[in-house]
């Protein structure tokens, strides 16, 4: 036991003698959360949309006037008014616009006498989910002129469509949290526990606690715990602040403290268990470099964190059912936005329990004691 | 069984791939004894200490260190043994007294005597009044000599050193020699050193063992390894018109057993050098040759090395990586 304080209390001093990078790994999930709040929106805002109007006919302003209406609301596009249709085409070429609508000098006379007017958009189809959004508004502003009238009643044969949330309400950058504090964990599995040990060995610096009489589990069990203390109170730290920036309740976390919490352990250490059997025996830290973006991004984008699993082809799926961090996004939302008890997120816990078991298994199977 | 002796190895091996590091060495170190591997860099002296260590598993024969076999029992040999590697070990993160205190936790010696030996040893290392400052801020011989306070903390019966001075100026290696001096005047504890310096071999060492490519090629304490090979001097001669004549007529002089060329200059071994000297620089005029430079050393185990082996202590090959694979790749599994 003496031995096990031991190296956990070196490796703890160790990292308290780099404060920097203590306030990185604080800071570094927020930016995070802010950066990918901004890049995967619920909503796209802002795409300039150039309309080259050669009609001012009735229709045409009606048309415009929607598109208007959208700009000063959602803000989905910043309308570019043009007179020249070659202009407005070579901007979307250069991409200065995502798109161009062009009304034809024609456009009201035939709304008025044939009912089949013509309009043309042409879409930057690079960016296919800023090309969907806009013909979509298009869509909608060119059937806005059909009605001439507003009903006072809404038909009796077509069914309504009305939301029921079964939750309180959660907004976009709220239920990016989870994924946020997901990211924390994985930084500070990568930074601390098997990453010392390579950071050791590249030094030369574990040959003199290899001649030790430390055990395998010593040496390995020290580290996970070190790296799970450091790691469990930045992540309870990130998750505190992410609350209060997007303005979840605090109570949810308060009331689910313990559920949070455990959570939050068993992920960590996951984490650090899977670098252990990753890493246990690599000898150089750029390696870690490598694997750590790759990992990233393996693990957190089929989380659930950003888009939900449900919608994933079958395969990926399948990757997902054997992901830890998908079973922490999963019991993370299930207590802070359904604000379900331990019970709701046993299942959860009880894989990243077994999964942890396993890799430290594996760990302390493939970590060699000799050189 | 072999609990007398404080090393006992018996045809110990070392195969890495097809490349064999130490070839079936057998020797025995007695309790008390201060004891030196000596031979060039890449002679297998750091696989042979690793093996002995228990860092590395041999690939054939035996070693019992402590009364414990290193391959049977290598946690017990681990708690009897202090080792001090090659490469500097301490924590750069830590302070002297951290990286101390820490390493006698890891031996699990109890706080209050800990306390005592880790000031007792910093004091005797003369690091004391460092004692509190990151590692990171030590110079090469501090840490060295850190290091060596460190492997102390927990009482070791024997004691590994792994070319202890080696990257350190002439002055902090001096200070490294008088610890080491130091510490066998009670004749409780047991050196095993390997060194690839003739000098600190020679004066530290009671018997030392002479080791090239993976095998012993001569064993005994420095003067009778000396005494082990003919003459007692040797006289270096800078000769102007070097002909075989000369070595040729050289050699048939009586006092003469040896004579190696190079270049410009012969290397002679003789007995009585100084005595000597006027009629083998006679044998060399009479031959033809001039004269350029004449000089007269004791032998040392430098000239014992090359009477073995032929030729002088040389500089070490690289470690061989495979390109494709590079550094950092684990290599194989093991325990």
């Amino acid at each position: 036991m003496t031995r096990l304080l031991a190296v956990i209390e070196r490796d703890l001093k160790k990292f308290k003698r780099n404060p920097v990078v203590l306030a990185m790994s604080i800071l570094m999930p927020m930016i995070y959360l802010v950066i990918l709040g901004n890049s995967f929106q619920g909503k796209l805002t802002g795409l300039p949309l150039a309309v080259v109007n050669q009609d001012g006919g009735p229709q045409a302003d009606r048309v415009m006037e929607y598109l208007r209406a959208v700009q000063a609301g959602p803000r989905t596009f910043s309308v570019a008014v043009l007179s020249d249709q070659r202009a407005a085409v070579d901007g979307v070429r250069s991409g200065r616009y995502k798109a161009a609508l062009i009304i034809p000098p024609d456009f009201s006379r035939r709304v008025a006498v044939s009912g089949r007017p013509d309009i043309g958009l042409f879409l930057d189809n690079t960016d296919s989910i800023s090309s969907d959004t806009i013909r979509n508004l298009v869509d909608a502003a060119l059937s806005s002129i059909k009605s001439e009238y507003v009903p006072i009643r809404e038909p009796a044969d077509e069914p309504l469509l009305r939301d029921i949330n079964l939750y309180g309400k959660v907004d976009y950058y709220q239920s990016l949290v989870p994924g946020v504090v997901i990211m924390a964990i994985f930084l500070g599995t990568l930074t601390t526990g098997a990453f010392n040990l390579v950071m050791d060995r590249f030094l030369g610096i574990e040959e003199s606690y290899l001649l030790t009489p430390l055990s395998k589990g010593h040496i390995v069990g020290g580290l996970i715990i070190s790296g799970l203390s450091i790691t469990t109170m930045n992540a309870a730290l990130i998750l505190t602040m992410s609350m209060l920036i997007t303005g979840i309740p605090l109570s949810r976390g308060i009331d689910n403290f313990f559920p949070v919490l455990f959570v939050v352990v068993f992920t960590t250490l996951c984490l650090l268990s899977l670098m252990f059997a990753i890493l246990g025996r690599i000898s150089h830290p750029r390696i870690v470099g490598v694997l750590s973006g790759f990992l990233n991004v393996i693990l957190f984008f089929p989380s659930g964190a950003v888009y939900p699993v449900a919608s994933f082809p079958g395969w990926l799926k399948s990757f997902a059912r054997v992901n830890p961090e998908a079973y922490a996004v999963d019991a993370l939302k299930s207590l802070l936005f359904k604000n379900a008890g331990m019970a709701a997120v046993s299942g959860d816990v009880a894989f990243l329990a077994l999964f942890t078991a396993a890799m430290m298994a594996l760990s302390i199977l493939t970590f060699k004691r000799t050189l | 069984m072999q609990g007398t002796k404080a090393i006992a190895v018996h045809e110990i091996t070392r195969k890495f791939g097809t490349a064999t590091a130490v070839d079936r060495i057998s020797f025995e170190v007695d309790r008390g004894e201060f004891f030196g591997f000596l031979g060039p860099n890449g002679a297998g002296k750091t696989t042979l200490i690793r093996m002995l260590t228990t860092l590395l598993v041999p690939t054939g024969g035996k070693a019992v260190v402590a009364g414990f076999d290193v391959a049977e029992d290598p946690s017990e040999v681990r708690k009897h043994i202090g080792v001090v590697p090659q490469a500097m070990t301490s924590d750069l993160d830590l302070t002297g007294r951290e990286n101390m205190d820490i390493y006698g936790r890891f031996y699990g010696i109890r706080a209050r005597q800990r306390k005592e030996r880790v000031e007792r040893l910093l004091e005797m290392v003369g690091l004391a009044q460092r004692a509190d400052d990151l590692v990171a801020t030590y110079s090469g011989g501090m840490r060295r000599r850190l290091e060596i306070a460190r492997v102390l903390v927990h009482r070791p019966e024997l004691l590994f050193l792994d070319e202890p001075t080696i990257g350190l100026d002439p002055q902090s290696r001096r200070v490294v020699w008088d610890l080491l001096r130091k510490l066998t005047e009670g004749g409780s504890i047991t050196i095993f050193l390997t060194t690839h310096y003739m000098e600190e071999a020679e004066t530290l060492c009671g018997r030392v063992a002479i080791i090239d490519a993976g095998r012993i090629i001569a064993m005994g304490s420095p003067a009778e390894l000396k005494a082990g090979i003919p003459g007692n001097d040797i006289i270096t001669l800078r000769v102007g018109g070097l002909t075989g004549e000369i070595v040729q007529s050289i050699k048939k002089l009586p006092f003469v057993h040896n004579v190696g060329m190079e270049d410009e200059s012969i290397r002679v071994s003789a007995d009585n050098g100084a005595e000597n000297l006027p009629g083998l620089i006679d044998a060399v005029r009479a031959s033809g040759g001039t004269i350029l430079s004449a000089s007269v050393h004791e032998q040392s185990l430098e000239d014992v090395f090359i009477h073995y082996t032929g030729k002088s202590i040389r500089e070490e090959e690289a470690r061989k990586i495979n390109f494709l694979v590079g550094a950092g790749i684990p290599r194989g599994f093991g325990r």
